[in-house]
């Protein structure tokens, strides 16, 4: 039954411990949004003020220095990255403030930061051990967006609507990237070719499905938001030539020991299930790599085989292979759960999503009515379909218009909402406190405690006034009370325990 | 290492579906039970042109 099912995978997603975290994780989501009267020119000046309305004012410091997004994990710097040149055409003759201005960056009292990034307000979760924790810090951004739309909304006296998915259908995109500390030690080939396989295959149980297509050739319905803008199975590049797999080598940590795997191929999800589902089977994959049992697909051709996965809702999609074979994301997946018997883990969270894993792949086609309320994309077309056979058929555009609806961010109009409710799905409760154990609650703690100290934040470091500084490590387990905290000296102190 | 070469299958010898087919879920493959009238009310209350007036920057 689809509800127990979510019902359980809640319950067990928060019984996580400090013994059994795995991979620490966290996402950050670009939204769209449309300004009553106003239209795509004034989008990068609106995106500012949105993200200036943010109900949590924040702490407004942001260091950039640590951050290079223009190196690559295969050794090199690229000069600059590509942008697109139709976008581009906004931005001539546009007075454009300061970088960080048009940044507004902010860190939340969650530990989570809220910036404007390329006309497109930012929520980045703070870095969470786990699933359970991610998903709510994951909803904790809906609620901010929602609420920065409201307070944006009375200021302006005009409707601000915003809308949680990847594409205008008009050819514009932009991201929900998920971030994944990895050892360094875990060569980038061995890397790479750990994690290929599972992003295209993935999309069946977690993207957001999309209707109609906005490259290569038409198509009525397709599994993934995003999938036609790929063009390259791995470059640096994020805005422009976009590809499958990202090669940005920005670890956000000690370089030396830390990679980030910075994935762009996924789909903003409306379900909080396809959310925890799309980061715990990279999760999975990732554990599986650091234990040499990953599964060997040699394909030659990534980008075709994404955009076929995604192009194939009836059936159970392909993946071409080397010599003349194919398979199916099913049968990947599929690989990938057994390989896990096979493996050590002990993160019951990732075994939950194995599990769920497999009754979805057997559901898909076998017993649909447990599939579809479970996966974005096919809870999608379900209501597509239910309209158009009440009488409306199916017109390309009112389907666009009704995707678009999926995603809004109102329970009052919002058709994700409207089905959650018909559902009975459990909703999360949005992350507003740290998440637990992870070092954005020293970030919080500091916030909480010695904000007026602070020089500048950033993922890794804050640099106080003082001089002072600290390095959060990634890997460490963080218990720290505030009110055991008197003093910056007693942090420094503390963090060396 | 794990060989997944268990499920792998010879390619077709029917034509193969390209990109660009209509490959379109015109009878898609999942459950149908009646959605209620409340959804169906909150769907035709959709402006049916929104999506074509829906224009946003490129982002990442």
């Amino acid at each position: 039954m689809p509800r127990q099912a979510f019902r359980q995978l809640v319950s067990l997603l928060s019984t996580q411990t400090k013994q059994n975290r795995s991979i620490l994780a966290g996402i950050d989501t670009e939204y769209g949004f449309t300004v009553e009267g106003r239209d795509v020119k004034s989008q990068a000046d609106d995106s500012i003020a949105f993200v200036r309305s943010s109900p949590d004012e924040g702490f407004l410091s942001w260091d950039y220095r640590t951050e290079n997004p223009r190196q690559d994990m295969r050794g090199f710097q690229v000069e600059r990255l590509a942008y697109d040149p139709v976008d581009a055409e906004f931005d001539a003759g546009r007075a454009r403030p300061p970088a960080a201005e048009e940044r507004s960056d902010r860190v939340l009292s969650n530990g989570a930061r809220f910036y404007n990034d390329h006309g497109h307000p930012e929520y980045a979760t703070p870095e969470c051990w786990t699933l359970a924790d991610l998903i709510s810090h994951e909803q904790h951004g809906d609620q901010i967006l929602t609420q920065a739309a409201q307070t944006y909304a009375k200021q302006i006296e005009r409707e601000v609507k915003v809308y949680k998915n990847n594409t205008d259908f008009h050819g514009s995109s932009w991201g929900t990237h998920e971030n994944y500390l990895v050892p360094r030690s875990i060569e980038f080939a061995k890397l790479a070719r750990a994690i290929m396989p599972i992003l295209i295959a993935r999309q069946v149980v977690s993207a957001a499905g999309k209707v109609g297509s906005e490259a290569r050739g038409p198509v009525k319905f397709q599994i993934s938001q995003r999938a036609d803008f790929f063009v390259e199975p791995m470059n640096v590049e994020t805005l422009f030539r976009r590809p499958i797999f990202n090669t940005r080598d920005e670890p956000h940590a000690e370089s030396r020991e830390w990679r980030r795997l910075h994935v762009i191929s996924g789909d903003s999800n409306m379900h909080p299930g396809c959310t925890a589902r799309k980061v715990g089977l990279i999760k999975l994959a990732l554990l599986l790599v650091q234990q040499d049992h990953i599964p060997e697909w040699d394909i030659p051709d990534p980008v075709e085989s994404f955009q076929l996965v995604s192009r194939d809702a009836i059936g159970e999609g392909r993946v071409n292979l080397e010599g003349r074979n194919w398979t199916t994301p099913r049968n990947i997946l599929e690989s990938y759960c057994d390989a896990a018997d096979q493996a050590d883990i002990a993160d019951p969270e990732i075994h939950q999503i194995i599990a769920e894993t497999r009754q979805l792949l057997h559901d898909r086609h076998s017993n649909p009515d447990a599939f579809w309320p479970q996966v974005d994309w096919a809870a999608k077309i379900w209501l597509l379909n239910q309209f158009a056979e009440s009488g409306e058929g199916w017109d390309q555009a009112t389907m666009q218009a009704l995707d678009m609806q999926y995603h809004l961010l109102d329970p009052q109009e919002g058709l994700y909402y409207g089905l959650q409710d018909y559902l009975s799905l459990p909703s999360i409760n949005p992350g507003n406190k740290p998440p637990e154990g992870s070092r954005a609650s020293i970030r919080a703690l500091i916030l909480q405690k010695f904000r007026d100290q602070i020089e500048t934040l950033s993922w890794s470091t804050i640099r106080f006034k003082s001089g002072q500084q600290i390095y959060l490590d990634p890997s460490k387990w963080y218990e720290l009370e505030p009110d055991n905290v008197e003093s910056i000296e007693d942090l420094i102190q503390l963090l060396k325990l | 290492m794990i060989k997944a070469d268990r499920q792998q299958a010879p390619r077709p010898a029917d034509p193969e579906r390209k990109l660009g087919d209509e490959g379109g879920p015109s009878k898609p493959d999942i459950g149908r039970p009646s959605a209620p009238n409340e959804l169906l009310k909150r769907m035709k209350n959709v402006d049916p042109d929104q999506a074509k007036k829906y224009r946003q920057r490129s982002g990442e």
